[in-house]
Parts: structure tokens; C-alpha cells; sequence
């Protein structure tokens, strides 16, 4: 396939999983400082901008009101909910062809309907909207699911998403860890019932942290994510090598999947922010390893006239 | 009951569905019995759900740095049988022409020589390539796909308007208006025979194929797009995913060595036939401006040395000049030795200075035209145009009259069209497709048909508040697939076979 | 008289950095014709490349050659053997005026201005006196001679992109500037005229053997019962010191090396054309 295609079903994938992992998040944030009236609004609006690579501009008093604005409804940013999605159509559109013609209605459907999904959201609550997020990359994931072959096209995709996953659950963690709330952490991975189901009603900082790092069959855990990631590379280059992995973009996943799988689980929470840490390292290596490997040269050259 | 044509006042012009108020043209009768209950609230209901289906599936046209749905009338235009096979020779005879044409004025220039065309009229052509000098197709073809602009005038004959050699574009409103109207209004096609127009992208693939340089047994085809800001973009990459065959940009290509490759994820892989919807003057930097950041340098090249096939050919627009328009007739006769079957509109040429006087004290009654113009751009339509823009034209088409050609002003045919919720008439043009495999024309049964939305425009194009229609051919009498004279015998009915169910709660089950 | 001359030409760019990748066309090759015969001919081209050739709509030789790799020079390198003064030009047959106008459409392409030798009214007026009253053979010799006379020839005053306007403007000028102001005005009379590029022999009368720097030249030609050549530079005809590369409406369609680059800025290698009579 072409490399500026596989580079687009990539971004598709991160940005779509980055829109919907920012919704969740942005949820369970506004759910915590409702529930705790003596919560300090602006650090813990800045704490989790920075943690989501955001800097405001503003040396003022943040509020929820500003934080919503920036990561939800900022055009301009890449990272903010309503940019990943106007990113992830606009690389949609570029790639028509050869994503199904249902996953580029979705995306194409979603970002004309989030002007009237914000309004309605100033009148009715921010919930609607992340909600709203939150369906249609459901909606996506599942035409993707039904509708794309499990070809090169359909690995790009899963690559992309994946690793926007490891990186981040990394930074879901990074924002709740330190404060009590590890049924919001849970509830903003959308592990709630599932984490109920297995480990029951008591919410314990250790179980969270192991379900949502270490699970191998939850699927939104950092270790199903490398390991999809890390089966995506695989196939993406066949082939038996007799020693060691020269896939410079599976080295750095296998290295963190390995780290965590065969972590200390004693210290687990002790060594949670070196974990973290280490993920979004691997995560921002892979991502540079695939760029480099697939992508090249896909940027438009200027050519400059000569004559003699 | 509300009549939707109780109100619909004729223009003075070839009305498309009636030819006296209430008194439908024979192949519009069905139609017309199908839409006369209904009300104008009704067809208004119907038209916003048209748009919706556009702009969610991203049928749409840039304009004005904007995406918008191209705008579907619900109307229909119809061509009968008849009609249709005037137009699809006419079409074909045009198309032979213009290609012979093409291969002439790019190789030893005969028509030149004797003076049917003046030489002048070629080498002061903005559109005569001499870097396309000595390329030779592979398969002799250099307009792949056309679009012949056709216009019915008052009399109720087709005229051409224009010739389209270069990059016709529309073809996917063809096939997408089609899909919604039989999706929104299916009622109406129950009662003709309308031909399909899904076969589009199987014949300009197999036309693409033929094209291929010699030697190579299963070309690889792309189709080359300037990117999803083009106004087209919608359509190419429609026609990609219709084909099969990707859809690449400049900078997915390299050329090496006179050959052409796409980079993929798996290497380069090489490219043999190019169907490009970038203009000429951005293709190849190395022989056209350099300064184009969307083309792949080296492709005239590769071209030149029969590596890639690059449709439609470098150079056509010689042949679409609306100047040379004016002597098509003539080429039709000298490379064919056949009568023309379609007009042209009546044309003045104005290198001639005594035409060139005529035109100058007539221009409010003419149509003046820039010779190299698209998309309906600098037409002024005299009869309508103000003093002061006569004076500004007067100015400009005498200081260089090689720029410009003038017409009689056609009052193009209407047709019934939805306006708010009353039908009205608007003008219409038409632009059947051709795709020229080498072997045979094949002509598009219909067309698009696009619509002057504004009362009494004549300009009819999508940058200029136009619209368009879904265009039916109706099959011929004869034509109609046949019913096999001996019925198969009944067949026995299948055995029923059951279905497993899950288990079921009490409850459900004493319902059943 | 007829020579046998041998030409090593070289040009090429340089580069402030890497350029990556380039797409090339070198005119450098002369033409055979009446009066001159190429006897062998060779481009060449360093970083090497594969090169291909083909003959453009104006009857030269193109060399077309791509490079892929990262290089910091592009150097050509075109040797040919030509036999040049075959045969001297006969009589004319007899042209007035009103057969030139009959011409007209046949030379279209060569009476219509370019941007690169368009002249303005104001000069075609004061070159008027030169040609009342000639004979479009004897008004030919008179503008190229007229030009020489009011353009001085300076080497390095003006730039490949120079026209023929600007060049009147400046009043002094390189070959390439007074062949355009030549053609330039021929056309605006109604005379047929073409662009020549090519090089010329420095010496009136060769030393058999020995290596002259010589230069790359552009005279023209124009049409008055037949093709003639003139120099207007040194104001005399064409000869067997001339040798012809290329013709066309100016510069722009014989340009001897172009191409189009992607990486840093490149600058002019400079030209360097040894000639050497062999005969």
C-alpha cells in the first residue's frame, strides 16, 4: 500500500483513540471536581493539561469551564477532542479509497455534527458531548471491526490506535495517581464493570493499577495494547530472524511489554511513575521507528528551476 | 389536491417536459402522472434529504474555500431513444475527430499543411504543448475521457457548446445522483426502463488498461490527484475506489530512469498507466511550471519514452481551444469524410477585422467568451450585460482578440425545477462522457445534466450557483430484455428449513 | 570551406549543501544539417548518470538523465566531432514584402514576439529609418548591423533571464541579448527569425591541432526567400567558425542545461568550451 495512505490509517487510528481517551478522561475530571467541593480547580486543571501535553497560555485562575474549552473544543489543536476528530477526518479524506466507504461516513458524519453537538452541550451539559465522542469512535471501531480486511490497511489502523492506547492509559494514570479516586481512574479507562467483575467490589490502588497496566484480557490495558502493537509489527514485516529483533519499532514495544509483564508486583505502585514513564518513552520511540520505516518521504518537495 | 405543475409557467425557451402547458412530451408522461399528486411541500421534503445524503457521503464541490453538496434537483431529465442515439454518434464522431486532430498537430501536422486550420491559430494557442511533440500513446488514444457540453436551442436541437479534452470532471454526479435518487424517489423508476450508468468505471479501467505501454501484461493503473483540496477530489477518489486502483499524489510517485513508481510500504512499484486529474501546467515541473509542488518531475519523460501512459494525453487543450471550436465541422469532414451530425453554435472568429468590427459593434447582442477559459469564467453574455461591462469588454477584447470568440446567445433549453417548494423552469446543458479505448467509443448513456439554479441564467456550472440533474436514457422499445418465450415449469417449493433459537423465558414462550 | 572541428563543452551547478534529487535536459549536442554534419557526439554526465535521448518539436538533441543520490556538484560533459561550411550559401531567390506576407501563417510561431524578445514600439520606430526603403534580404543585414551598433558587447553585464527590452534598456549586453534584440526586431517587420545557440571558433584562421578556449555563442537566422545565417554580434554571416546546437524562438526553447532540483541552493559551475580544428 502507499506509504502516505498507511501513514494516514495510522493517524486515523491515534487520533480517533486520542479523541475518545480524552473524552473519558475529561469525564471522570469533571465528575471528581463536582464530587469534591475542596478541590484546588486550577492546580488540578494545570496538572492535567501538562500531564496531556497541554500549556494554556493563561497565568490565571483555571477553571473546568476553561479546561473543557481547550481540550474538547480547541479547533486548533491536534490533541484537543474536537481537533483529533477534524484530523482524523481530514486524513480520511485522503485516504477515501481505501478505508471503507462506511468508516469515512462515520468520521465525515461525526465532525459535521459536532458544531451542533457543542451547542447542545452549552445548554445540556458537557456530558452530552463527550458521550456523543465517545459512541461515534465506537461506532468506527465496530465498521472498522466488519468492514476492513485484515490486511496492511487494517494493521496500520490497529498500530495507530494501539499505541495512542499505552500512551494514553500511561497518562490516565499519571493524572489520577495520588489522589483517592481509582474508581474514576477505572470508570475513565471504561474498566469500571469490567475490573468489578473480576476482582469484585473492593477498589484496591494495587488491583486498579495491575488490572489497568497488567491484564492480558482486558483490552484497553497497556499490556493488550503493546501486545496488539507488538503482533500489528510482526506481521507488517515477516519473517524468522535467527537473533535478536531488528525491528527498530518493535524493539522499544517489546522491551515495555516485557518490563511490565514480568514486573515486581510488590513494588508495583511504588515504581508506578518509572513505569509510566517508560511506556510513553516506548510509545514515542515506536511511533518514531514506524514513521521512519514506512512513511518516508511522503512530504511534498519543492522542486527549484536551474538553467545554464 | 395541490397539482405540482399547476403553477409551472413555461419560459421562452425549449421546455424539456412539456410542449404546451399540462401536455407532457411522450417520454416524460410516466413522470409526470408519478409527481402530480404530489405536493411542492412533499418534493421540498425529499430535496433536503437529497442534500443530507451528499454531504454526509461528502459528495461535494469546493467553493469558495467551502465544501458544499453539489445541489440535485429531483426532476429528471429524460432522452429518448432517438435522442440518445444521435447524441452518443455525434458524441463518437466529434471524439475520432479531435483525436485525429491531436495526433496530426503533435506529429507531421497534414491539416496544417493544407490549410484547413491556420497555423497561427495552433502555435499562438496557450494550450499547444510543444513538449507533447513526438510523444506517441501506445495505443494511439489521446483523449481517454471527454466531455462534450451540448445545448438544446430553441428549435429543439442539439448544438455543442464546447469540447472537453483535457480533464472533464462530473462523472461522479452522474453515478452518485443515480444512487440518491433511486434511494430517495424509487417510486419514479418503477415505470421506465432507465439505463444504468454503473458500468462508468468498469469501461475507463478497461480503457486505462488498453492504454498500457507495450509489453507490459497487467498494468498497474493509479489515478493521480492533486489532493483533497481540489474541487474534484470527491470524484477522483470515487473513481479510484470504483476501479480498484489507488489513488495517489504527486509526491507518491518517483520517476528514475524515465519510469514511474508509487512508493509503498513494501518499496516502489512500478506504474504503467496514469490517469491524472492535474492540469498540464502542473505535471512535471521539469517541463511545465516549476514551481508545482503537486506534480512528479520527470513523467513528460517517461511518457515520451513509452514507459507510462499519461490519459488524457499532455496537450489536448489545442484541440478544446474554443477557437479550433469553431472549425471542428471542418476537421469532421476532412479526417472522417462525414457530415457533421451535431451544430455548432453559431460562432464569429475574431482575427478577422472585419468580423472583429462586426463583433465590436454587436457585443450587446452576443455572448463573448475567453478562448482558454473554464468553468464558465469571463463569459459575458452582451444581452445582459450593463453598459459599463460592454465598455470594459469592448476594451479588453480589442486589445487582444486571439483571447476571445463571440456567439449568438442560445436560449438553452429548460426543464422543471424544484425552487423552494414550487417548480420552475431553469436552464440546462449537457455533458455526456466519453471514454475512448482505442478499439471503440463508448458514450455514458446520459450524462450529467447541470442546471443554471439563478432565473434566466445561462451559465450553467457548479462555481456559479449551478446544479444538476439525474439523467435518464430510456431503453429502446426493442431492446427491452426478453421475456423467454417458454416459462420454466414451476419449481416445487424448497423445504422449509427451521431455524435453532435460544433458550426462552417462560413468559416469551407462552406468548408464542 | 569546410572544417572539422572537435568541441569539449562542460557545465553543470554546484550546490551550498546536498541537492537529493534532480531531473535534467541538455541541449549540447550539434545538429546535423545542410552545411553540417556531427560526426560523434557524446554527453556525459558526472555523478554518473543513465541518459537518454530524444529530439524535441525544434529538431535538437535532448539528453535527459535523472539523479537519485545525494550530490553536491552536477558537472556535463558534451564532446562532439562536427564538419561545419559544407556548402556556402547560393543566390537567394528573389522575396519582397508582399511574399513575406504570404508567409505569414507558415512562420507564425517565428514572426509572433516571446517574453524574451519582445520589443516595444518605441525602438521598432527608431530602427524604421534602417529598413525604408530596402529589400527584406538587405533590411535584415541592416537591424542585426544597427543593433551591433547601439548595444555594446559587454561580457558578464547581464543574466540568463535578460531581455531583449531590458537589454535595449542597458544599451550593452552579451551575445544572447543581441541575438534577441536581432530577432526581436526582424519579427516586429515581418521578417521570419529564429534563435540559434551553438559555439564559435575564436580564431579567423585555425591552427590545425591546437586547442582554442573557445565560447558558447548565439547568433540568428532569418527567413527571406530562404534561411540565413547572421551574426550580430561580430556582424558578419554564419560560417564554418559556427557551430549550430540549436534553434528555436529564443533562449528558452535551446537553453543548454536545465533542470529542476530538491536540497540547498545551487549556484552556476561557469562554462568552459575548448575547441580544437582537427581539418
Amino acid at each position: 500500500m502507499l506509504s502516505r495512505i498507511a501513514e494516514s490509517l495510522f493517524w486515523i487510528g491515534r487520533y480517533v483513540e486520542r479523541a475518545d481517551d480524552t473524552a473519558r478522561i475529561l469525564d471522570a475530571f469533571l465528575a471528581r471536581m463536582l464530587e469534591d467541593p475542596w478541590a484546588d480547580e486550577n492546580a488540578a486543571c494545570r496538572s492535567m493539561l501538562a500531564i496531556l501535553g497541554f500549556a494554556p497560555h493563561t497565568d490565571g485562575r483555571l477553571t473546568t469551564g476553561d479546561a473543557l474549552e481547550i481540550l474538547a473544543f480547541d479547533r486548533h489543536n491536534a490533541s484537543s477532542i474536537t481537533g483529533a476528530l477534524a484530523s482524523a477526518r481530514e486524513n480520511a479524506r485522503g485516504a477515501r479509497e481505501t478505508i471503507s466507504s462506511e468508516m469515512w461516513e462515520c468520521l465525515n458524519v461525526t465532525w459535521h455534527s459536532l458544531a451542533a453537538r457543542r451547542k447542545a452541550a452549552e445548554r445540556l451539559g458537557p456530558h452530552l458531548f463527550l458521550g456523543f465522542v465517545r459512541e461515534r469512535a465506537a461506532v468506527l471501531a465496530g465498521l472498522a471491526e466488519s468492514t476492513m480486511s485484515r490486511d496492511d490497511t487494517w494493521r496500520f489502523l490497529v498500530l495507530g490506535r494501539s499505541l495512542e492506547r499505552v500512551d494514553m492509559t500511561a497518562r490516565q494514570l499519571s493524572i489520577q495517581a495520588g489522589t483517592p479516586q481509582w474508581r474514576t481512574v477505572l470508570k475513565a479507562c471504561g474498566a469500571d464493570e469490567s475490573f468489578l467483575r473480576t476482582h469484585g467490589g473492593e477498589v484496591k490502588p494495587q488491583r486498579v493499577v495491575e488490572f489497568l497496566l497488567l491484564d492480558r484480557l482486558f483490552p484497553r490495558s497497556a499490556l493488550h495494547a503493546l501486545t496488539t502493537a507488538e503482533d500489528c509489527l510482526r506481521a507488517l514485516t515477516p519473517g524468522v530472524e535467527r537473533a535478536g529483533v531488528t525491528d527498530p519499532a518493535r524493539r522499544p514495544i517489546g522491551q515495555a511489554r516485557t518490563r511490565l509483564e514480568y514486573a515486581d508486583m510488590s513494588t508495583l505502585l511504588d515504581d508506578l511513575p518509572e513505569h509510566l514513564a517508560a511506556l510513553q518513552r516506548a510509545c514515542a520511540a515506536a511511533s518514531a521507528a514506524v514513521t521512519a520505516r514506512f512513511f518516508v518521504q511522503a512530504a511534498a518537495v519543492a522542486w527549484a528551476l536551474e538553467d545554464a | 389536491m395541490a397539482d405540482v405543475f399547476d403553477s409551472y409557467a413555461m419560459a421562452a425557451a425549449w421546455d424539456e417536459m412539456f410542449e404546451a402547458p399540462g401536455r407532457p412530451r411522450t417520454p416524460y408522461r410516466a413522470l409526470f402522472a408519478v409527481l402530480q399528486p404530489l405536493s411542492g411541500a412533499d418534493l421540498r421534503v425529499r430535496a433536503d434529504q437529497l442534500a443530507r445524503v451528499f454531504t454526509d457521503r461528502g459528495v461535494t464541490f469546493a467553493y469558495a474555500g467551502e465544501e458544499r453538496p453539489f445541489p440535485l434537483d429531483l426532476i429528471p431529465r429524460i432522452l429518448d431513444a432517438a435522442e440518445w442515439d444521435q447524441i452518443s454518434r455525434g458524441v463518437k464522431q466529434r471524439v475520432l475527430a479531435l483525436e485525429r486532430f491531436l495526433a496530426d498537430i503533435y506529429g507531421p501536422g497534414e491539416v496544417l499543411r493544407e490549410g484547413v486550420v491556420p497555423r497561427h491559430l495552433i502555435t499562438t494557442s496557450a494550450n499547444f504543448h510543444r513538449e507533447a511533440w513526438g510523444i506517441n500513446p501506445a495505443n494511439g488514444v489521446r483523449v481517454h475521457v471527454s466531455g462534450v457540453d451540448l445545448v438544446r436551442d430553441e428549435a429543439g436541437e442539439f448544438r455543442v457548446l464546447e469540447d472537453n479534452l483535457r480533464i472533464p470532471s462530473g462523472v461522479s454526479y452522474v453515478m452518485e445522483n443515480r444512487r440518491a435518487m433511486t434511494q430517495t424517489l424509487p417510486g419514479i423508476f418503477a415505470e421506465a426502463r432507465v439505463l444504468p450508468v454503473d458500468d462508468y468505471p468498469a469501461r475507463l479501467l478497461a480503457a486505462l488498461r488498453s492504454a498500457a505501454p507495450e509489453g507490459v501484461a497487467d498494468p498497474c493503473v493509479v489515478v493521480l490527484t492533486p489532493g483533497v483540496y481540489n474541487a474534484a477530489y470527491f470524484e477522483h477518489a470515487l473513481l479510484a475506489r470504483l476501479m480498484g486502483v489507488e489513488l495517489v499524489e504527486g509526491r507518491d510517485l518517483v520517476c528514475s530512469g524515465n519510469r514511474v513508481s508509487m512508493r509503498t510500504t513494501q518499496g516502489e512499484r512500478p506504474v504503467h498507466v496514469i490517469y491524472r486529474r492535474i492540469d498540464d501546467d502542473f505535471l512535471d515541473p521539469l517541463h511545465f511550471r516549476p514551481d508545482s509542488a503537486i506534480g512528479c518531475p520527470g513523467v513528460v519523460n517517461a511518457a515520451r519514452a513509452g514507459h507510462v501512459t499519461l490519459a488524457n494525453a499532455i496537450g489536448n487543450g489545442v484541440a478544446d481551444d474554443k477557437l479550433l471550436y469553431t472549425y471542428v465541422p471542418d476537421l469532421i469532414r476532412y479526417y472522417l469524410n462525414e457530415d457533421p451530425i451535431f451544430s455548432n453554435v453559431d460562432s464569429y472568429r475574431l482575427d478577422d477585422p472585419d468580423v472583429l468590427a462586426h463583433v465590436l459593434n454587436h457585443l450587446d447582442e452576443l455572448v463573448l467568451k475567453p478562448v482558454d477559459g473554464a468553468g464558465g469564467k469571463g463569459i459575458v453574455i452582451g444581452p445582459k450585460a450593463t453598459a459599463e461591462e460592454l465598455a470594459q469588454l469592448r476594451s479588453t477584447v480589442a486589445a487582444d482578440p486571439r483571447q476571445w470568440m463571440a456567439q449568438r446567445p442560445v436560449a438553452l433549453s429548460t426543464s422543471p425545477t424544484l425552487i423552494g417548494d414550487q417548480l420552475a423552469p431553469r436552464h440546462i446543458d449537457l455533458r455526456p462522457f466519453a471514454v475512448n479505448d482505442g478499439s471503440d467509443v463508448w458514450v455514458l448513456p446520459g450524462g450529467l445534466t447541470r442546471v443554471a439554479l439563478p432565473q434566466g441564467a445561462l451559465v450553467v456550472n457548479s462555481s456559479q450557483g449551478g446544479g444538476s440533474k439525474d439523467t435518464w436514457v430510456i431503453a429502446a422499445e426493442e431492446v427491452e430484455v426478453s421475456v423467454p418465450t417458454q416459462a420454466l415449469p414451476p419449481a416445487e417449493p424448497p423445504p422449509v428449513s427451521t431455524r435453532d433459537s435460544g433458550p426462552v423465558s417462560a413468559q416469551m414462550a407462552g406468548q408464542q | 570551406m569546410s572544417w572539422r572541428l572537435r568541441i569539449r563543452h562542460v557545465t553543470g551547478f554546484t550546490y551550498d549543501g546536498m541537492a537529493h534529487t534532480s531531473y535534467n535536459e541538455a541541449r549540447m549536442t550539434p545538429q546535423s544539417m545542410p552545411g553540417q554534419v556531427t560526426l560523434h557526439s557524446f554527453v556525459d554526465v558526472f555523478p554518473a548518470a543513465t541518459t537518454w535521448r530524444y529530439t524535441d518539436y525544434w529538431g535538437t538533441q535532448v539528453t535527459v538523465f535523472d539523479l537519485q543520490r545525494g550530490h553536491d556538484q552536477l558537472r556535463v560533459t558534451a564532446t562532439s566531432l562536427v564538419e561545419t561550411g559544407l556548402v556556402t550559401y547560393g543566390e537567394l531567390p528573389e522575396c519582397d514584402w508582399d511574399a513575406l506576407r504570404t508567409k505569414r501563417d507558415e512562420f507564425s510561431e517565428l514572426v509572433a514576439p516571446t517574453p524574451l524578445t519582445a520589443v516595444s514600439s518605441d525602438i521598432v520606430g527608431e530602427a524604421a529609418h534602417v529598413v525604408a526603403g530596402k529589400s527584406p534580404a538587405a533590411a535584415a543585414v541592416a537591424l542585426a548591423d544597427w543593433v551591433r551598433e547601439h548595444v555594446a558587447y559587454v561580457p558578464g553585464s547581464t543574466g540568463v533571464r535578460t531581455n531583449a527590452q531590458e537589454a535595449w534598456a542597458l544599451r550593452k549586453g552579451v551575445c544572447q541579448d543581441i541575438a534577441h534584440l536581432t530577432v526581436g526586431l526582424l519579427r516586429a517587420v515581418g521578417i521570419p527569425a529564429r534563435y540559434i545557440s551553438g559555439y564559435l571558433y575564436p580564431l579567423a584562421d585555425g591552427v590545425v591541432g591546437e586547442v582554442c578556449e573557445g565560447q558558447s555563442h548565439a547568433w540568428v537566422q532569418w527567413w527571406v526567400g530562404d534561411w540565413v545565417g547572421y551574426d550580430p554580434t561580430n556582424g558578419c554571416p554564419a560560417d564554418h567558425r559556427h557551430v549550430q546546437v540549436a534553434r528555436g524562438r529564443d533562449y528558452a526553447d535551446v537553453t543548454p542545461l536545465k533542470g529542476v532540483y530538491n536540497g540547498a541552493l545551487s549556484s552556476h559551475l561557469g562554462v568552459t568550451v575548448e575547441i580544437t580544428r582537427l581539418a
